[in-house]
């Protein structure tokens, strides 16, 4: 059956935005292979507690694979080794005895740490605000049964739709770029015909408030696509650079 | 005007011209391919050839002179979002291990630089050399441009280097091909696929029949 | 003695929402933006709250405690949402899924509240399809529906098994949009750590800003809470770790009366806890149970392989027990059968608290790919988890606190008994009764939020004059000071056991004396070790760091003292509701075969309960609930 682990941590450990960061190694004894990666964290953390030591701050919420909220850089892949799981879902089982870990922060710019493995990603929030969204107000809203959606948009929407926004797409992408985010949300939208009708528009705005939040530009190398938890293709990108020349052009 | 302004400000906009741009050299690599085959048919093509071009100025200092601005907005463009890409990421991971990038994706910045190194060696090299001084001779005769060619690839560091550019013009198209229609927004589930396997194609054919060219003149070519 | 005015409209079921939206006041057009809405949390319910009330005009203030207003726990619903369209044509109304919901509850809820719910729940399809929440489509274009946790008319709709992620982020992007417009400001990673009440009236609350830890105080004409519910006194539960009660405890400790707080839902279909270090549960859409069959070994104690065991030894106890409605009966009785078998020891797996949940027979009809197609996100979430193969040997499942019906007491308008003070969505207590059908969570958030708040806010702000409180008010500063002074309290004790540890104890003892099923005697018990362990967590806790910067452990530790207050209001409920009515099973109160039995003389009734100052105990207040429309009746779901 399953059996116990002993692990080395190495941890970014950066008490506060301004403050420099470093490494500290950590040992992590009695590790049960059910846990998944936050359990483990937590026994750390409980440890260090009691030896005095401030526990590692990182965030987390639903623990199971939806909220977007945690997310740490493992041993150089966002959300850790596994495909499509995020760092809540993926458990200690797909790691060996006497392993070291490196675990460390979303990279950019537009992500500062807050503190040891805890990120601001507010930026995401501006850049929604500058147009993901159908601009329906409350109660205006006709029957649903009035508008057709051909289900294969339905599908792609949906699938673009199920983006968490944890920001693994930025941390994986060699330029810290918001490509895949953004993209999912103009492709979201965009491929439903209650969302076309401002996608131009909306397009020019979310990529102006991307660039000014100092995201890197996309180089194709679909690194997002590859460390996504919720599997977002690139073709949403592809959506996103389509929208964005007309809504340019116009 | 305010939007175009915009659009050229833009993450989108800059990678978009250079797609664009880098489409423009893919045709221009194409046609310089195309002609530079005429090696095969011996010097008299290629010389005649060479000849028809340079008759065609002034008309074609137009036409140069766009293609060398194609080329330095090519440039231009992948160095500032090179050092724009970077600054987005101030703090370098301590451990970082992409995922599964190819090979040619990853080499982008290197065989780019590359490249442009290759593309000046390549003009003072051949196209700005002299093609009736000693350099042309084979044996006592000028044989004009295709002599100039034919003495550089007799030369096996020449040929080498060569190739080795080749090879990059090689990924660098593997890579820059599939990229273009993504930036243009050109993606669809179904060809998609089709156009990365051309991208490959293209990649791998146009750097061996490039080569092919060295490779014949210091194994095959018999000088006349 | 609080008044628990419940205000319900006159006339016929069916009219009073209508009536009572031409009668309520309006304020006037031009005035709405000179009043404040402070608004808390951004779930369903308060995203939707906050995004309509800055359409309408209102200045609205939003706050919530995680990064961004997208992850609030709403976000992790699965199955659907419920909506009386009769798209299928199969015979649904707005009477059936309100008959449907009131029976749900087992007659607890209020009549009056439910019906509405059912009215409104087509406008809120309509609203979310507008926004653009990818509903699942069949191929002419048309929405789907499915038939969901028992119903017998398909009236859930889903997007994928995300369907709670997808409206929480439709009633997100309307909240962006306001934010975009400048009519909300969002005040993310902030926590509510008191309401401020001036003269009987809420006029504001105080936060603490989780990543500075500066404290501050924000006035408002009217303050909503939509702060959801409290699951995670049990510890081990499927909200999310940072579901608190701290806003409604702060609110019923200023005054607003907490209502049947010993209604909480155990969801039957949850992946079994495996070890003590566990944080959370994870559930998985009851939807399983539509082709999974539940059973456990008919010899308590068999310890054998599951496919090494003979169908006549199996017991496929729900069939048995209720045949017409077999594996499909309502959450609380799923969930307590899997108890009842467990404890007469034939649960399964290691711990034998599990029970078997097998699609062999599904897989044999239907064949593998349909199955796939229909649960193969909770297949391949459920092999993630635990490392094992649901196609091939059967699920364990065993049943996880997952929402609690009780909350904070509000009025037909979704006023609590504080003036100025609304709660919505799960932090209230008026809908779902004694237990909360599937898919009826999502629809009652977006219902106050989207279409009952946004008229009755209106009716208490036209009667009182905008800006009347400003922050400097002596009562903000007399609160700023005594947030700080319960962190400061916190962070001096410098003692040896963690928060968790003692969340950990707090759960063991609701869990086992106040859990799937209680007694008298458990109950007392929790009633005299509750406070044992809040005594040691004042003397004991190991917290490090201060106060002004980002502290985690700090603030669990503020969540679970609050949660420990409230764990004994809660048992305390318990203990009094001598009756079982849907989630709460009181087993002094039970039919010869052992089902559930309501005493409707003496509990029919709402209790809600009031504030007496530290140390004393709380006072009951009773709403009696009538039945005009629901005849009440024993639930059988035989």
């Amino acid at each position: 059956m399953e059996q116990t682990m002993k692990l080395t941590l190495k941890v970014w450990r950066q008490k506060d935005k301004n403050a420099k960061g470093a490494f500290e190694s950590y040992q992590a004894d009695n590790i049960d292979a059910a846990m998944s990666f936050l359990e483990m964290l937590d026994v750390v953390n409980e440890k260090l507690t009691k030896e005095g030591i401030e526990p590692i701050a990182f965030d987390h919420d639903c623990r199971e694979g939806i909220c977007g909220m945690c997310g740490a850089v493992v041993n150089g892949r966002p959300h850790g080794p596994r495909k499509e799981t995020t760092l809540c879902q993926l458990h200690m089982r797909h790691f060996q005895n006497n392993d070291t870990i490196t675990i460390e922060p979303w990279r950019a710019k537009a992500f500062p740490v807050i503190r040891d493995l805890a990120v601001d990603r507010s930026a995401f929030d501006r850049i929604l605000a500058k147009g993901g969204y159908i601009s329906v107000k409350t109660g205006c809203a006709p029957d649903a049964s009035v508008m057709l959606v051909s289900r294969e948009n339905s599908e792609l929407a949906m699938d673009a739709a199920a983006c968490i926004g944890c920001g693994a797409c930025v941390a994986g992408c060699p330029n810290a770029s918001a490509m895949l985010f953004v993209g999912g949300k103009i492709s979201h939208l965009g491929l439903l015909p209650q969302g076309r009708i401002e996608a131009k528009k909306r397009a020019v705005n979310m990529v102006k408030k991307m660039d000014d939040e100092g995201f890197g530009a996309c180089s194709n190398e679909y690194e997002c696509q590859a460390v996504c938890p919720k599997k977002l293709s690139v073709s949403n990108i592809a959506r996103m650079n389509r929208d964005y020349i007309l809504g340019s052009a116009d | 005007m305010e939007l175009l302004q915009q659009y050229f400000q833009s993450s989108i906009g800059k990678k978009q011209i250079v797609a664009l741009t880098g489409l423009m050299l893919i045709g221009f690599i194409l046609g310089h391919l195309a002609g530079n085959l005429l090696i095969f048919k011996g010097p008299e093509a290629l010389n005649a050839y060479a000849h028809k071009l340079a008759s065609m100025r002034p008309a074609m200092y137009g036409v140069e002179l766009a293609l060398a601005g194609t080329f330095l907005l090519h440039i231009c463009l992948t160095v500032y979002l090179f050092f724009y890409n970077n600054e987005a990421r101030p703090i370098a991971y301590g451990y970082y291990q992409p995922t599964d990038r190819s090979i040619s994706t990853r080499l982008m910045p290197y065989t780019g630089t590359l490249l442009a190194a290759f593309v000046i060696w390549h003009l003072l090299d051949f196209t700005f050399s002299d093609q009736t001084g000693t350099l042309s001779l084979v044996g006592k005769e000028s044989l004009g441009l295709y002599g100039v060619v034919v003495n550089a690839f007799k030369i096996q560091w020449h040929s080498g280097l060569y190739i080795l550019a080749m090879c990059a013009i090689g990924f660098h198209l593997t890579h820059g091909f599939q990229s273009f229609m993504q930036s243009l927004g050109l993606n669809h589930p179904k060809y998609t696929p089709v156009i990365k396997i051309i991208s490959v194609f293209l990649g791998l054919a146009v750097a061996a029949i490039f080569s092919s060219i060295p490779l014949y003149v210091m194994f095959f070519a018999r000088i006349p | 003695m609080a008044t628990l005015n419940s205000k319900i409209p006159d006339g016929p079921m069916k009219d009073k929402w209508t009536s009572h939206k031409s009668k309520i006041k309006l304020v006037n057009a031009a005035n709405k933006r000179k009043y404040h809405i402070i608004v808390v949390g951004t779930g369903l319910a308060g995203a939707s709250a906050a995004a309509s009330l800055s359409e309408l005009g209102y200045n609205v203030n939003v706050f919530c405690i995680q990064d961004s207003p997208r992850r609030a726990h709403s976000i992790a619903a699965q199955g659907g949402i419920n909506a009386a369209k009769n798209y299928p044509n199969d015979g649904d109304s707005i009477m059936r899924l309100f008959y449907d919901t009131v029976k749900g509850g087992d007659f607890r809820s209020r009549e009056a509240n439910v019906h509405r719910l059912a009215e409104v729940s087509n406008n809120i399809i309509d609203q979310c399809v507008a926004q653009g929440v990818p509903f699942g489509r069949e191929y002419a274009g048309y929405l789907d529906n499915r038939s969901f946790g028992g119903a017998q008319v398909s009236r859930t709709f889903y997007a994928r098994g995300q369907t709670g992620q997808q409206l929480l982020l439709g009633a997100y992007s309307a909240l962006m949009k306001e934010v975009g417009r400048g009519t909300v400001k969002m005040y993310p990673r902030m926590e509510m750590l008191e309401l401020v009440v001036i003269d009987g009236v809420a006029r504001g609350i105080v936060v603490r800003n989780s990543v500075t830890g500066e404290i501050s105080s924000h006035a408002a004409d009217a303050v909503v809470l939509a702060t959801g519910g409290y699951a995670n006194v049990f510890y081990l539960s499927t909200n999310a770790k940072a579901c608190n009660v701290t806003a409604a405890w702060r609110a019923y400790k200023k005054g607003a009366t907490f209502a049947n707080p010993c209604y909480t839902q155990i969801h039957p279909t949850c992946i079994p806890v495996h070890g003590d270090y566990q944080s959370k549960l994870t559930l998985m859409s009851e939807s399983l149970r539509n082709d999974g069959r539940v059973w456990v070994p008919k010899k308590a104690g068999d310890k054998r392989k599951p496919s090494e065991i003979p169908q006549e030894e199996r017991d496929y106890y729900l069939e048995r027990k209720y045949p017409s409605f077999g594996n499909l009966v309502p959450r609380d009785l799923a969930s307590r059968n899997a108890k009842f078998v467990s404890d007469e020891g034939k649960g399964v797996g290691q711990t034998g608290m599990a029970v078997y949940l097998d699609f062999a027979d599904s897989i044999a009809r239907l064949g593998k790919k349909v199955i796939e197609e229909r649960y193969g996100n909770l297949f391949d979430m459920y092999e993630c988890i635990t490392g094992s193969n649901g196609y091939q040997e059967p699920m364990m499942i065993y049943p996880a606190p997952h929402y609690s019906m009780g909350g904070l007491w509000v009025d037909y308008n979704l006023m609590s008994n504080l003036p100025g003070l609304f709660v919505i969505g799960e932090a209230n207590f008026s809908d779902h009764g004694a237990n909360r059908l599937g898919a009826s969570a999502l629809m009652q958030g977006l219902a106050d939020g989207y279409f009952v708040l946004p008229y009755t806010i209106g009716d208490y702000l036209a009667g009182s004059s905008w800006g009347k409180t400003a922050v400097n008010h002596a009562a903000f500063t007399e609160a700023e000071q005594q947030v700080k002074e319960r962190i400061q309290k916190l962070l001096n004790i410098k003692g040896k056991k963690t928060v968790a540890e003692f969340h950990r104890q707090l759960g063991r003892i609701m869990w086992n004396k106040c859990g799937m099923s209680r007694n008298e005697k458990g109950l007392k018990e929790a009633l005299e070790e509750i406070p044992k362990v809040r005594e040691e967590f004042s003397k004991n806790l190991a917290l490090l760091g201060s106060g002004n910067e980002l502290n985690q452990s700090l603030d669990n530790a503020l969540r679970v003292s609050e949660l420990m207050e409230f764990s004994e209001l809660l048992v305390r409920d318990a203990l009094y509701r001598k009756e079982s009515c849907g989630g709460h099973f009181r087993e002094e109160s039970q039919t010869p075969e052992g089902e559930a039995q309501r005493d409707d003389e003496k509990f029919c009734h709402v209790g809600a309960w009031e504030y007496k100052g530290a140390g004393q105990t709380p006072t009951l207040n009773v709403e009696p609930l009538e039945f005009q429309e629901v005849h009440l009746a024993q639930r059988s779901y035989k």
